[in-house]
């Protein structure tokens, strides 16, 4: 076996594939040449991949294969109620539903909206409990959209899923997703005179960890932190020896909930690295970080978006918006697998058998 | 019949076709007609805004957009109009 990852960029999507050793990579693609492919993931159900994707003229799309990328098929237009009064301006992001609800998939994008398909991504219904939230007209939009995103389900609980809003916050459904509660206590928003709000914090991305699913972790605008109890509390960590609070990605070890691994950048004006290309893990729960700089360059202003990281029981992932993908070796190591892609959107990983 | 030309983005999005023939009256009826219907046309029914058509020589926008009236044989072509550098 070796894995394939994913590589969603402004201009199509490129798979990538690797040996066991992840040490060399060949890329194929693009394929959804010319497209912004916000988001792309194999639903590991079936095998069928889906990609948001979307296009400066022709708009905000859903597509999917099921033969490993050769041909695609788009979703019906996806489109929010007209009493909304609002329209979709972007798909980011697509996650399969669980194991026993096959067809099932959620989709997440911007304005702030969470879609769910129950035939296989053919067409999509947002869900009001969002889109109506009583909160709403506290998620401040920004540039960059007001963007609902990592969607994440709990394993142990059908009805409870989690979602994250720039800037919305988080959000926790305990309901199957009638009802959305705001899950961002201790929370920091420093950009606004109350800086712990109820709502409004900016999320960059959630991850739970699928070995312990009350355990939360998310990089934000203003800080790294954790939560132990599903989102009710929340510890900042990034004081313990990261060089600053800002970043947009995360990464965790599944067969470790107290490993997880940021990309710190320059605050959130600059949007780029500091000191090269450097990468942090804990082992501690964020008790302490250390630097994992072997296989990086020291000469790096690189940037990393939220999708554009991934993690297996093997290894981690991540590609810059200067057309690097990097994975973990041995580690402690990272290979620079390929060059010179367009800028890197996303990144997910899965096994492969070439 | 109405002949309808598509750029190569949207062709790839229509099995490879770039060209289609439909039955028209409108320049709206010619672009719902086409399997990439919703890339040009937004889901509040309007033609998107970066999306230009011209019939003959004419842009559709001038003779009321997706109401622009088709007559005889005329050419639909469809121009995403992309900028920057």
């Amino acid at each position: 076996m070796g894995v394939l990852a994913l590589v969603g960029t402004r201009k199509g999507l490129f798979l990538l594939t690797a040996d066991d050793d992840r040490k060399s990579w060949h890329a194929e693609g693009p394929v959804l040449d010319g497209w912004g492919v916000y988001h792309a993931i194999v639903d590991e159900r079936d095998g069928t991949i889906y990609a948001a994707a979307n296009h400066l003229v022709y708009g905000p799309t859903v597509e999917r294969s099921t033969d490993g990328g050769k041909t695609w098929k788009r979703s019906r237009q996806v489109a929010l109620p007209e009493e909304s009064g609002l329209t979709v301006n972007a798909t980011w992001c697509v996650r399969p539903g669980r194991p026993d609800e096959p067809g099932t998939l959620y989709l997440g994008g911007d304005p702030a909206f969470l879609a769910r398909s129950i035939d296989g991504g053919e067409t999509w219904e947002a869900n009001r409990g969002i889109l109506e939230h009583p909160t709403r007209n506290r998620w401040p939009p920004s540039r960059g959209g007001l963007v609902l995103h990592c969607i994440q389900l709990d394993p142990t609980d059908d009805k409870r899923m989690y979602v994250a809003i720039s800037g919305g916050g988080t959000f926790r459904t305990d309901d199957g997703g009638a009802t959305w509660i705001p899950k961002n206590k201790d929370v920091e928003f420093d950009l606004v005179p109350d800086p712990y709000p109820e709502v409004g914090q900016c999320v960059h991305k959630l991850l739970l960890h699928p070995a312990r699913p009350e355990r939360l972790w998310q990089q934000n605008h203003c800080g790294v932190y954790r939560s132990d109890d599903r989102g009710d509390t929340w510890e900042r960590l990034d004081g313990n020896g990261l060089p600053g609070p800002f970043g947009f990605t995360i990464m965790v070890d599944p067969a470790d909930p107290d490993t997880a691994v940021v990309i710190p950048e320059k605050g959130y004006e600059y949007h780029h690295t500091v000191n090269g290309l450097s990468v942090y893990r804990t082992r501690d729960g964020g008790q302490t970080w250390e630097l994992i700089a072997d296989g990086l360059p020291e000469q790096a202003w690189a940037a990393v978006l939220r999708e554009a990281s991934a993690f297996d029981s093997e290894s981690m992932y991540f590609g810059t918006q200067s057309g690097s993908f990097f994975a973990l070796t041995n580690s402690d190591s990272w290979v620079e697998g390929v060059r010179h892609l367009p800028p890197i959107l996303s990144v997910e990983v899965t096994s492969w058998s070439g | 019949m109405v002949r309808v030309v598509v750029p190569s983005m949207l062709a790839a999005q229509a099995e490879g076709r770039q060209r289609f023939e439909v039955d028209a009256e409108t320049v709206g009826e010619a672009l719902h007609a086409l399997p990439v219907a919703d890339l040009v046309i937004d889901e509040r029914g309007e033609l998107r805004q970066y999306v230009n058509v011209y019939v003959d020589q004419t842009d559709a926008r001038e003779r009321g957009g997706l109401a622009c009236p088709l007559t005889g044989e005329q050419e639909v072509r469809i121009v995403a109009m992309l900028s920057g550098g």
